[in-house]
């Protein structure tokens, strides 16, 4: 079992569990929650990229809880920024070294830079910044947008990421509304990719399945240029479940098939893990009962509730283009014409 | 023996210690109760959150308070506080924070009773007697009463609350030992008209009376808790910038321990580990250290307990997780692993209830599937 | 990426250029070796922006240009390029200097060195493109230095300026230049553009030090706090600002020995007050005006002066007692407003009155709201404030006099 350092600063894909690196840049001793997928993120994250690496929090979880107070568990070097900035951050610190190197006031070598955004600051505020670093290839950069799927820092309200139904602080169940958030999750990595071709890499991954999500990010950091990785990360204290379910809550959004597992390199999509598995029709998707019945926040849905969940996972499934990464539907007319044939993926009825 | 807090003629302060999140609408429920029972009489108060807790985080302590005045002017001296520096009775609606309470870097962890006033009470809701609880508490320093209230810490989450009454049995264990401030008949009365509850008013006078007291006089506890106190730099030693140091490679954080917001922990098998990583890798505290000879074990001064590494440990009863009250230290155990094998066993065995005989081997648990290899594709294409 | 040409670097004499304050300032960008700029089009600064386009597209300059999303992304790039030891550059004005006011405001508490120019422009509603300065005044309280420039070749001055005492250790804070909106940043004046030799005499190289975010120096930056350690940290963000004063004038008299301008005195100018009995005191180009009339009002025998105001923060209240008490009374005249404040008055108003509240000597001090929206100061107005200005020198104050609007229709 090799203890791998990364001087070099190449960053080869990880085989299997037993070769992920021992380095931890991210340690002990910061404030989250029992069982905090998003803090399991932030630790895999900086293993995959190495210590040459610069990173930027913008305001959340990540950064509140990970530094409370005047303290920190980052071992590389870590600068914070503004809610909806981490775009911006991306971009300032990446043209910062280059334009230094440039002009031979620090040493030119290769330092990853990294933003990362919750969902609220990523998918709500921070959109409009991280758009525009995706188009600015001369620079590179990841932006990695961790998804505990509320604003989770401020006590839990519904930002876009946010599943239909569910409770939070702004959406509480009541006698006269029993759903008060009946919008349906922004399609965030899915967005990014359609939207931002010059952006050789996004992805959208899980700390459920940690080697495919720290190779994730090693393809983002090598392939340089501005880059975006979404991760969903199972959270218990929004979602209202026992810490200890975080990793199987994990495997259920991605087998249940709400959360796509993917990649799409150089405008070529790919998908990974159980979603191909899903796809290629060698494994079923669950149903999403499985899933939502484990979680408080869903404690208060009715029949027709659960319904409309599974309605439109499946729709997603059977008529987008890509599952879970384009939306679109191509009339069969014009399908030759557009030299899209649209067979139906393989056995979509869940398990 | 004392079995009535001495507290200020014109006010009483009361806060809870809860596991946040866990227990953030059982405190508040506490807190408000009392107040408004203590209105009943014609007396005022208030009740808040400690700020600085907040954002709350599962496991990690935090503070509710209530304060009950005769008058507004009296309560005056209690508004627009952060919180109270010295308090009347303190409650731990988790037996496990009596091994000490620590909310965030630079505080240290704090003994149980360290802002209650001599002659005040530590109430703990408990299943263990008086005894177990007390060995777990650090010395006292002053004289206090100590109270068990009958029954388990009660847990739930944000959205879904746990009714199990175990807010009224700690209102009756209050209105025992603080007749003055917390009428028993006021309690009756409040949660009657909330809840029209019959059982819920029984479970008030329950903790009335089956709440168990003992006075504890100086020098009586536990002397085996770590003591971490910092000093906090002024202006001119910080460093310009909002700069602190990084951490080094290896080290975990020295003015953030994380072990006292865990309400269980991890006991390791070493015999049936099959040294598939998983606990090492998806631990989100990082708690794991890799041995020499390829076991992963738990650093219990990092551990939170949050039971992650017990659920993806694909053998069954290789990874346990066990009340924090059992057990005196924080010290890594491979070592004595190692060297006295027996002992280690023994000590599985007695901590965890399990036997730690490797003949009785590694099934592949239910739950644990998911941990497989499989689980985790090696490649981003999904090849596996 | 932009085809490069060779061109004729400018030659290391100095020149002069006729220029407006916005173009100015790009030849200070490129005097600076700035690194980085992040740019956002709105009116009346962006000139600044264009004109710096320009001359990197011509291979004048080498520095990374970045088009933002917005203002908000504009200030953050650029406080995140200087965090890890960039010499930066961005502006803005009105209503887009507040889409920035969050970074703005972050900025002065990380104590980043960051320099921006405020075009002054009117907030909305309505949209007006006129010159007011509330926009560059709302960062007052935050830890920005900020000054105000009369001429083209004063916010050329300034600039360099605002890097050498921004980037200092001892201070280390970000610093802000109002230009006033298009009097100063459209009109085209002659300026002398200084070599680079003695640019680099006077700016040395910015160096974080061991605050450079890089990974040869582990650092974490901005933990979150709380009561425990945000007053601490205000402490210090105060002696800097403090210490600011020392540095400005050190900066001053290096730049008075390198390039032969400056003024006497670092925080102000004074226009014929020697023996004045009255002076009217204000900030930027509301000066010019001031002056032409005040040589109008002196040939008529009126003993009156101006006394000029360049840095608003830090405010040297030394400096502005003594000069202040010499006076019978004193006209300040606010290019703002502050509705609601104490008399009504403008935000100079109010910091002229507190800092003069401890002198022995106390002149008169009368209140004038002008020129706002981009409103010349016309020459009836001027002499309708030195009317009032001496009627209250001789009469006194009576409450209802203390601030006036000069030149509303009713």
């Amino acid at each position: 079992m090799a203890v791998e350092t990364h001087g070099t600063g190449t960053l080869p894909q990880i085989k299997g569990v037993k070769d992920v690196p021992y380095d931890e840049l991210f340690v002990s001793g910061h404030r989250t929650c029992q069982g905090c997928e998003s803090a399991l993120v932030m630790r895999h994250m900086v293993k995959a990229s190495g210590p040459r690496t610069i990173v930027l929090g913008s305001t959340g979880c990540m950064y509140v809880a990970n530094t409370t107070y005047y303290t920190t568990p980052w071992v590389v070097p870590w600068m914070h920024t503004q809610l909806g900035a981490s775009g911006s951050a991306a971009l300032g610190t990446a043209a910062g070294l280059k334009v230094l190197m440039r002009k031979g006031k620090i040493k030119d070598e290769k330092i990853n830079v990294i933003a990362f955004c919750g969902d609220g600051g990523g998918a709500d505020m921070g959109i409009g910044a991280i758009s525009a670093t995706l188009t600015h290839k001369d620079y590179n950069s990841l932006i990695l947008l961790y998804d505990n799927e509320s604003y989770a820092n401020t006590d839990i309200q519904l930002s876009s990421q946010t599943p239909y139904g569910a409770v939070t602080t702004f959406s509480p169940s009541g006698t006269t509304h029993r759903l008060m958030h009946t919008r349906w999750k922004k399609n965030m990595p899915g967005m990014m990719a359609a939207g931002h071709p010059e952006s050789r890499y996004i992805a959208a991954g899980c700390a459920a399945y940690a080697v495919d999500l720290m190779n994730k990010i090693r393809k983002a950091l090598e392939l340089g240029g501005p880059t975006f990785v979404h991760t969903l990360d199972p959270c218990p204290k929004g979602w209202d479940y026992h810490p200890q379910y975080s990793q199987e809550l994990g495997h259920l959004a991605v087998e249940t098939g709400i959360w796509p597992l993917y990649e799409v390199i150089d405008g070529v999509c790919n998908l990974t893990g159980p979603t191909r598995q899903i796809a290629e029709g060698r494994k079923k998707r669950k149903p999403v009962y499985e899933y939502l019945k484990r979680q408080g926040r869903f404690a208060h849905f009715a029949d027709e509730d659960v319904e409309h969940f599974q309605a439109t996972v499946d729709k997603m499934w059977t008529e987008w283009l890509i599952p879970g990464v384009i939306p679109f539907t191509v009339p069969q007319k014009d399908q030759a014409l557009l030299r899209v044939e649209k067979k139906p993926l393989h056995e979509q009825q869940t398990a | 023996m004392a079995s009535v807090v001495v507290t200020d003629p014109t006010s009483i302060t009361i806060e809870i210690v809860y596991r946040g999140i866990f227990q953030k609408t059982l405190a508040q429920r506490i807190c408000r109760s009392v107040v408004l029972a203590a209105r009943k009489r014609g007396y005022t108060g208030t009740a808040f959150g400690r700020y600085g807790d907040s954002p709350e985080r599962n496991g990690v302590p935090a503070k509710y308070f209530a304060v009950v005045a005769i008058n507004d002017l009296e309560l005056e001296a209690s508004m627009a506080k952060y919180e109270p520096s010295v308090v009347d009775i303190a409650v731990a609606v988790d037996d496990t924070l009596v091994k000490g309470v620590e909310s965030w870097a630079w505080y240290g962890r704090q003994p149980i009773w360290k802002p209650v006033h001599a002659g005040g009470a530590v109430l703990v809701t408990s299943d263990k007697p008086a005894a177990e609880v007390l060995a777990q508490t650090d010395k006292a320093e002053r004289p206090y009463l100590l109270g068990i209230v009958p029954g388990l810490a009660s847990f739930a989450g944000l959205w879904v609350y746990k009714d199990d009454h175990t807010d009224y049995r700690v209102l009756g264990a209050l209105a025992k030992v603080a007749p003055n401030w917390v009428r028993i008949e006021d309690v009756k009365t409040l949660i009657q008209e909330q809840t029209k509850d019959g059982s819920a008013v029984a479970s008030a006078q329950e903790g009335y009376d089956r709440t168990q007291l003992r006075d504890v006089k100086v020098g009586e506890g536990t002397s085996g808790h770590e003591v971490l106190q910092f000093e906090k730099p002024g202006w001119t030693a910080m460093r310009p910038g909002v700069i602190v140091d990084a951490r080094k490679p290896g080290e975990r954080n020295p003015y953030y321990k994380k072990y006292g917001a865990r309400t269980l922990r991890p006991v390791v098998n070493f015999d049936t580990c099959i040294k598939c990583t998983m606990c090492w890798l998806d631990c989100p505290d990082e708690c794991f250290e890799v041995t020499p000879e390829g076991h992963y074990e738990v650093v219990y001064e990092a551990c939170i307990g949050c039971g992650i590494c017990a659920q993806v440990c694909p053998v069954k009863d290789c990874i346990v997780m066990v009340d924090e009250l059992k057990f005196e230290d924080n010290d890594d155990k491979w070592q004595l692993w190692k060297t006295d094998h027996a002992a280690y066993n023994a000590w599985f065995e007695a901590k965890s209830g399990v036997s730690a005989d490797p003949k009785r081997l590694a099934v592949a648990s239910s739950k644990a599937e998911n941990a497989a290899p499989g689980a985790n594709p090696t490649t981003a294409g999904g090849e596996d | 990426m932009a085809v490069e040409v060779k061109e004729k670097q400018p030659s290391d004499v100095e020149t002069e250029q006729l220029a407006t304050g916005c173009e100015a300032i790009a030849e200070a960008i490129r005097l600076a070796d700035v690194d980085v700029m992040a740019a956002y089009p709105i009116r009346p600064y962006d000139g600044v922006m264009q004109a710096a386009a320009k001359l990197i597209a011509n291979g004048k300059m080498d520095v990374e240009y970045i088009v933002a999303d917005g203002e908000h992304s504009q200030f953050e790039i650029v406080k995140h390029a200087c965090a890890v030891g960039s010499r930066v550059f961005v502006g803005s004005s009105g209503v887009g200097w507040f889409y920035a006011m969050e970074a703005i405001a972050v900025t002065a508490g990380l104590r980043l060195p960051v320099v921006a120019i405020c075009g002054n422009r009117a907030l909305d509603d309505p949209g007006a493109f006129g010159c007011e300065h509330n926009d560059a005044l709302a960062v007052r309280d935050l830890g920005w230095l900020l000054c105000w420039a009369e001429t083209a070749q004063e916010s050329l001055d300034f600039a360099l300026t605002a890097w050498r005492v921004g980037e200092d250790k001892r201070v280390s804070l970000p610093v802000a230049i109002g230009l006033d909106g298009a009097f100063l940043t459209h009109s085209q004046q002659i300026v002398k553009i200084p070599t680079q030799a003695a640019v680099k005499a006077f700016l040395p190289k910015f160096d974080l030090g061991d605050r450079l975010l890089h990974p040869d120096n582990p650092i974490t930056i901005a933990p979150q706090v709380d009561q425990d350690w945000l007053m601490e940290i205000r402490m210090q963000n105060d002696q800097a600002m403090r210490k600011a004063l020392d540095v400005i004038a050190e900066a001053h008299a290096d730049f008075k020995r390198l390039f032969g301008r400056g003024g006497d005195n670092p925080y102000l100018d004074e226009y014929m007050t020697d023996d004045a009995e009255v002076v009217f005191i204000g900030q930027g180009t509301l000066s010019l005006p001031m002056k032409v009339a005040i040589r109008k009002l002196r040939k008529e025998g009126h003993k009156v002066g101006l006394v000029r105001l360049k840095w608003f923060r830090p405010f040297a209240t030394a400096d502005v007692v003594k000069s202040l008490s010499r006076f019978k009374a004193v006209g300040v005249i606010d290019r703002d407003y502050s509705f609601g404040s104490p008399y009504y008055g403008g935000v100079l108003y109010n910091e002229i009155r507190s800092a003069m509240y401890s002198a022995e000597k106390r002149p008169t001090i009368v209140g004038f709201i002008a020129a706002l929206g981009g409103r010349e100061i016309e020459q009836p107005m001027a002499r309708e404030m030195f009317d009032k200005l001496t009627a209250a020198a001789s009469g006194g104050l009576k409450s209802g006099d203390i601030t006036h609007w000069i030149g509303v229709r009713n």
